[in-house]
């Protein structure tokens, strides 16, 4: 992904009106930009041109946006943002869990799909964890962490839920568990979604999650604060199959 | 209170009021057929005693006067010249005995029933008598009977002079009394007992039948009860249930199985449509939100976001509220606190001026997507008519509150009710810019219902205006 090699797009909307603005946005952006109107003309240009990228749409006349994504994720093809119409968060596990990279809903800010695309991108080049490690399940000190319906859950088996911010944070330091993560590392890690999310400072959303899972959040045992600025999570996190579970 | 008690008293299921009525109608139905019993019983006992009184009446006069039974065993007085033996040994007989006078004395009392069957009786007979008497009186008041121990021990009782005897007299032709005296046999007794025994032993043998045939019918009922609960929480799909029981019973699963069906599939066309509706609608909306990022002034252009924006809300406040009921996320235990810390947050990171206050961790099963949407669209109204908000989580009684508090005006008392109505805004003189139908507080409303709870708004002592979401935990 360097400069002279633009990365390619393959867009594919049935809709001509938003598939048309939409192509000449990101081409403006950088991207080179190819559309596709149904999914069997993307299964056809996805081998021939290899795109680095596919927006997808879900709902579409004849196969359907997530029969094309299960088929691609099979077969190991390019990373997949789905967009839909439909905001119901079932929507969104279904996409994930067929194992999209991520999911836009419309109406859209054109600017946060490019935010995403760029962030699934990274994502894939630093060898993100595939889509089958993805829906195993976190576990430390009796809490439950389901990645892909981003479900946290306590000792008690009640559901506490956290915003994306917390999430990713919450992510990161159960990816890292024991060690000293600085403040720019996990801004660094959690950043990519919506940039305006972290905003604040990284503190601000320590110590919230704070709040929600440590008995007492002014003696933390699971974030602890290390001297000379960062976080350590101090818990043993251990992954299961969530099969039997639930 | 009353209810309480009568619900605790009156059965409620059906074999249990048809019990309950089946066994009062027994026992009246019993009480009448035992009185009728007794009636006859009485009856009959009167006719024996008339008949064995008569026989030793006629059996007397036609021995006459001279009939010589065995001598007195003690002295007698003069006038008692009767002829008495001593009868059976378990039963006493004082025969005959001949007055010059009616025996009447003082404390008897006449026994007319008797008098007139004696009557009917002898006439049949061809006696013929000038008059007759009968009477009832104590044994010890009887002046023969309290001459002679021998008598008294017939009674075998200790209180012997407490016992009743009968005495019948006819007058003969010659105005000479011809007296016959009789032990009065105890009335039968113990008839009510027997009568509650009696009920006792044919409402279980009834229970018994009853119980299955009553079975057949409940047992289908509770079945069809159980499913259209279960079809009115989550009619997601039809479940046909099987019919049986008698027919009435089935025909009435058959139509509600065929209810459910239709309802069904009308359920499944609305979501169909909504997301027809919602596709062919944002579609276009996200084709221009992309088309406004082409115009140049970033003022204009961020007007024109905000509208999209808010068109946007409005139809997911509309499609969401045709889908309410239809929770696509199953009820989950969730911590409330810690799902309002989330939605705060979000209003944080926007930079609004939203404050979580005290906040308790409760935990209560709610549809989490679903209570987010409310608080969300509870705080956005906060922020749009009261400036700042405030939300905080306690318990009150067995409910979980969240309260959200602004510092507005608040809204006139008798206009409250409507506020929560679709399409109702405060003062539309105020903040007309700020977008928004008006169905936030609908479908806040429908969403605390739809988990069995409420929504309460009124207006704060300190001014502003409070909303309350409160759930059964």
């Amino acid at each position: 992904m360097n400069q002279t090699d633009p990365i390619s797009l393959l867009l594919v909307d049935d809709e001509p009106d938003l598939r048309e603005p939409l192509a000449e946005y990101l081409t403006g952006q950088g991207f080179r930009v190819t559309e596709a109107e149904s999914a069997a003309k993307a299964r056809s240009q996805i081998n021939q041109q290899r795109p680095d990228l596919l927006l997808l749409d879900i709902m579409m006349p004849g196969e359907d946006g997530l029969s094309l994504c299960r088929h691609l994720i099979e077969n190991n093809g390019p990373p997949v943002i789905l967009l839909t119409a439909r905001g119901e968060a079932t929507d969104r596990i279904v996409g994930l869990e067929m194992g999209a990279d991520d999911y836009v809903t419309k109406p859209f800010e054109p600017r946060e799909l490019v935010a995403r695309i760029r962030s699934v991108l990274r994502r894939a080049a630093n060898g993100a964890p595939s889509s089958e490690q993805n829906d195993r399940f976190y576990q430390f000190e009796g809490w439950v962490l389901d990645p892909l319906k981003r479900k946290l859950t306590d000792p008690d088996g009640v559901t506490v839920p956290i915003s994306t911010a917390e999430f990713r944070l919450l992510l990161a330091f159960l990816d890292h568990p024991r060690a000293v993560l600085d403040r720019d590392r996990l801004l660094d890690m959690v950043q990519g979604r919506s940039a305006h999310l972290f905003d604040r400072a990284v503190d601000n959303q320590v110590s919230r999650l704070r709040r929600k899972i440590e008995l007492d959040s002014h003696d933390p045992q699971f974030i602890l604060t290390v001297r000379g600025g960062g976080y350590r999570f101090a818990a043993n996190v251990s992954r299961v199959d969530p099969a039997g579970d639930e | 209170m009353m209810q309480r008690i009568a619900r605790f008293i009156i059965p409620r299921s059906l074999l249990g009021q048809v019990m309950l009525v089946l066994a009062p109608g027994l026992l009246v139905g019993q009480a009448i057929s035992g009185v009728l019993l007794y009636r006859a019983n009485l009856e009959r006992h009167q006719e024996r005693l008339v008949n064995a009184i008569a026989i030793r009446l006629i059996e007397g006069r036609e021995r006459g006067a001279g009939f010589q039974g065995r001598p007195p065993l003690r002295a007698m007085h003069g006038e008692r010249d009767a002829n008495y033996r001593l009868g059976g040994p378990l039963r006493f007989r004082i025969r005959m005995q001949q007055l010059d006078r009616s025996p009447e004395q003082a404390g008897d009392v006449r026994m007319t029933e008797m008098e007139s069957g004696l009557a009917n009786l002898l006439e049949e007979e061809g006696v013929e008598a000038g008059e007759i008497v009968v009477l009832q009186r104590l044994a010890g008041d009887d002046p023969l009977v309290a001459e002679y121990p021998r008598l008294q021990a017939r009674f075998r009782d200790l209180d012997w002079s407490k016992r009743p005897i009968m005495v019948a007299a006819i007058r003969n032709t010659d105005g000479k009394w011809q007296v016959a005296r009789m032990p009065l046999a105890r009335e039968p007794s113990g008839v009510g007992r027997s009568i509650v025994f009696q009920t006792l032993v044919i409402f279980l043998v009834l229970t018994a039948l009853l119980y299955p045939v009553l079975r057949r019918i409940t047992r289908p009922l509770a079945q069809l009860k159980q499913r259209v609960e279960d079809f009115a929480e989550a009619p997601d799909k039809a479940v046909p249930i099987e019919e049986r029981g008698p027919d009435d019973i089935r025909r009435l699963i058959a139509a509600h199985n065929a209810m459910e069906t239709r309802i069904a599939a009308l359920l499944d066309e609305k979501d169909v449509m909504l997301g027809a509706i919602g596709h062919d609608l944002k579609t276009p909306l996200a084709a221009l939100r992309v088309r406004i990022e082409s115009v140049g002034d970033e003022a204009q252009r961020t007007r024109m976001a905000q509208s999209i924006e808010d068109i946007t809300n409005t139809l997911d406040d509309i499609l969401n509220l045709a889908r309410v009921g239809r929770a696509s996320d199953p009820l989950e235990r969730t911590d409330l606190a810690a799902l309002t810390a989330a939605v705060v947050e979000e209003f944080e990171d926007m930079g609004d001026p939203v404050e979580l206050g005290d906040t308790q961790r409760l935990v209560a099963p709610v549809h989490a997507t679903w209570l987010r949407r409310a608080l969300r669209n509870l705080i956005s109204n906060a922020l749009r008519y009261g400036e700042k908000a405030r939300v905080t989580v306690a318990q009150d009684g067995d409910d979980a509150v969240i309260l959200i508090d602004d510092n507005g005006p608040g809204i006139p008392v008798d206009q409250i009710a409507a506020m929560m109505e679709p399409f109702q805004r405060g003062d539309a003189s105020r903040n007309r810019g700020t977008g928004g139908a008006g169905l936030g507080l609908t479908l806040a409303r429908a969403i605390a219902e739809q988990h069995g709870g409420r929504l309460v708004l009124s207006n704060r002592a300190e001014g502003g205006l409070r909303a309350e979401i409160r759930l059964p935990h």
